[in-house]
């Protein structure tokens, strides 16, 4: 993974005394809280429903045990002892001091950490596929790009106050881990037919109150025009992006506006001055990043194939978990491990500083000293042995963490919703609870299969709710929370906006609500192979429809 | 109270002036123009040394046939987190090649003018007091090292293509 030179160590250092400065000024009273606000929020402060609450990068959702302990520690010395891992590969803290906090980033600095750009109108934490670097259908690692990306967008003098927030996600693989479609800018590592690398250039993605797929405007970007393009396009919406609505802010909207023909236009034109400008990217430097994400070095492990069929046969929850949880790593000899943060009833996404310490152990001993954070709120050890999946699987039974529901029903994606956050008009953490205890009986979840619940608490869509195979969106009426309910979203490479089915439902039927959404598709399946997804995509939404509304309810 | 900052320090007797219905220049003082007021006055005269008023939804690139006729560019950010500016800065500078100077008016913050500075402003309109104080003992909250090429003129950074450290204080 990337390590900071002496030249990052500065830069963070600088960047926590000018904010450790600006906080000062903000308890004295010397800065007013509307002018402290996007400083503060450039450095992931929020103020939330009870306190500050603070963001940490963790870039392209990479950790090493170290970084992972530091975070424990944090949870432990300035918060209440857990940290919640959000869908953009970011760890929060919901009840830090805001006299703390120059010291909090000062401890992460120490482990080559930060909590720049996670919030505010500037370009945020650059989001990647989580098995980036292992998974066996990958065509070119995209963290070395996300790295690159995040240098060059840190304290970026011209965008650093954009007409609204702007994320871009990289993948590697033609399969869409990172949702790359439904973010500002989408960049998809490829190679041409010459196997030189390049991007697939993707704009105008985004959820929100308006969600959009993102537009192709480049099919094949040349490596060393990254940065190039990336700031023409950056350049044109911090021209034109609509600053008269924050609503209508994101470059969705002026993509949607423009049109993506005089967009694209536009693009190329700001880009055609810039291609030859010092943002080119010189082979070497390409290279010199990318040997920082060189895979580890893995030993042959092949007594692992024949440990792992014996221990399966021993133990019935072991080998569901390692179904569900352990993907194909490009080293046959080992796997891609899934952490799910989704216990049954559990928060998702939640997790202690005894749990975080725990995994930083397990990552050390058997996982070659790397975790990710997805952006489905699990963590992720990307290279374990088949011969150490037991110890593993052992070590995090220990902690309560070895739920086997990673694509299942119960791995449900939710946002802080009225619980914690200033925004929600909706709690998302109880639902989501409630749904999980109601199908979190292991064979019943197997049986449903591939399934993802994402819940949002507001308009917003932090909880990814249009992209949910089920989405669920809480909206307040007549002062009571309401739950809509979408179906049929997806966020991957072949991205689609879930569509609202019908009225909503009161908090304590909507659980009964998507149990019948359930029992419908498994009634209609055509086998056990057509999971949710593909059998909506068949059918449409009519027997849902029916099914939770009867035969009165008429198509919409 | 506003004032005008340089990094030589402050500028007495600063003669541009932003009109307004209540506000002229006088006699000794010269009107900071809008866009299309300034075109005009270029294609009807052979003035020089004029000055313009940039808004944030102009577009920064018909200046170009006046630029030797500029005497003083003035972007304006009607509010801090209007930044539109910082492009129209940076196409002035690196792809007009305009080289007069170049100011900031309206919503100017201490926080703010490390950033203006590198996008080429170099010359500033300040009222906010804690603005004025810092910029009078000249503290600014800069960060020396930078992870992107900008206008102004800096170091290579110690490591990729892309960095740059601001050179030491003459």
């Amino acid at each position: 993974m990337y390590r900071y030179d002496e030249f990052d160590h500065a830069f963070v250092s600088e960047r926590v005394e000018q904010f450790r400065d600006q906080v000062q000024r903000r308890l004295s009273g010397e800065l007013a809280e509307d002018a402290f606000k996007p400083l503060r929020l450039m450095n992931g402060v929020y103020l939330q429903l009870h306190a500050y609450m603070l963001r940490i990068a963790i870039p392209y959702g990479t950790l090493s045990a170290r970084q992972l302990r530091m975070l424990a520690h944090i949870a432990r010395t300035y918060d209440r002892g857990y940290g919640h891992f959000t869908t953009r590969q970011n760890l929060q803290f919901n009840w830090p001091k805001l006299s703390d906090i120059p010291d909090a980033l000062a401890d992460l600095a120490s482990v080559e950490m930060h909590a720049l750009q996670t919030s505010g109108n500037c370009i945020r934490n650059v989001t990647a596929d989580h098995f980036a670097g292992a998974a066996a259908d990958e065509i070119a690692d995209p963290r070395p790009y996300a790295e690159i990306l995040r240098q060059w967008s840190s304290v970026h003098p011209e965008f650093s106050f954009l007409p609204r927030k702007f994320k871009i996600a990289v993948t590697g693989a033609e399969r869409d881990r990172a949702a790359i479609q439904v973010h500002d800018i989408g960049l998809h590592v490829k190679k041409n037919d010459k196997g030189e690398i390049g991007f697939a250039v993707y704009v105008g993605g985004g959820q929100g109150r308006t969600p959009m797929i993102a537009k192709l405007i480049r099919d094949f970007l040349p490596e060393e025009d990254l940065l190039s393009y990336t700031t023409a396009i950056v350049r044109v919406y911090n021209l034109h992006g609509r600053r008269d609505n924050k609503y209508k802010a994101r470059i969705k909207i002026l993509v949607h506006e423009t049109g993506t023909e005089e967009l694209t236009r536009q693009v190329e034109a700001e880009f055609a001055a810039l291609k030859d400008s010092e943002l080119k990217l010189p082979e070497k430097d390409v290279q010199a990043i990318a040997a920082y994400f060189a895979p580890p070095a893995l030993p042959e492990r092949a007594e692992g194939w024949e440990n792992l069929a014996r221990w399966k046969k021993a133990d019935a929850g072991f080998a569901r978990w390692v179904q569900q949880n352990v993907q194909p790593h490009k080293n046959p000899d080992y796997g891609m491990v899934t952490i799910s943060l989704k216990p049954i009833g559990g928060i998702p996404g939640d997790a202690s500083d005894a749990q975080m310490d725990a995994i930083a152990d397990l990552a050390e001993e058997y996982g070659f000293d790397e975790i990710r954070v997805s952006h489905e709120q699990n963590l992720i050890l990307p290279h374990v042995a088949l011969a150490d999946l037991e110890a593993v699987y052992r070590g995090l039974v220990a902690i309560n963490l070895a739920e086997a529901n990673a694509g299942l029903i119960t791995d449900i994606i939710a946002c802080p919703g009225l619980d914690y956050c200033a925004l929600a008009n909706a709690r998302s953490i109880p639902l989501a609870q409630e749904i999980s205890r109601r199908f979190g009986n292991a064979e019943r979840q197997a049986e449903i299969g591939e399934l993802k619940i994402k819940i949002s608490g507001c308009i917003n869509a932090c909880g990814h709710h249009h992209v949910g195979h089920i989405g669920l969106l809480g909206v307040e009426k007549k002062g009571a929370e309401l739950y809509q309910i979408t179906l049929g979203g997806s966020g991957d490479e072949h991205t689609s906006i879930g569509e609202i089915i019908g009225r909503g439902f009161e908090p304590d039927r909507v659980t009964d609500a998507i149990e019948t959404i359930v029992d419908t598709y498994l009634g209609l399946r055509l086998d056990h192979s057509e999971n949710f997804l593909a059998a909506y995509r068949r059918v449409g939404p009519q027997p849902f429809k029916t099914a939770l509304y009867g035969s009165a309810a008429e198509a919409a | 109270m506003t004032k005008i900052w340089r990094e030589t320090g402050f500028v007495e007797n600063d003669p541009w002036v932003i009109e307004t219905d209540e506000v002229k220049a006088t006699e000794e003082q010269k009107p900071l123009l809008g866009l299309d007021e300034l075109i005009a006055k270029a294609d009807e005269s052979n003035d020089v040394g004029l000055g313009v008023l940039i808004k944030p939804a102009d577009d920064v690139r018909r200046l170009e046939p006046y630029l030797d006729r500029l005497e003083i560019v003035a972007v304006a950010f009607p509010a801090f987190n209007d930044g539109r500016a910082f492009s129209h800065a940076s196409l002035l500078r690196q792809r007009l090649g305009y080289t007069n100077e170049l100011r900031a008016v309206g919503d100017v913050l201490i926080d703010q003018v490390p950033l203006m500075l590198r996008v080429g402003i170099d010359s500033f309109a300040v009222t906010n007091a804690t603005a004025l104080k810092r910029l009078s003992e000249n503290r600014l909250p800069a960060i020396p090292h930078h992870y992107q090429p900008a206008v102004r003129d800096a170091d290579a950074g110690k490591g990729y293509s892309w960095r740059r450290q601001a050179k030491p204080a003459a």
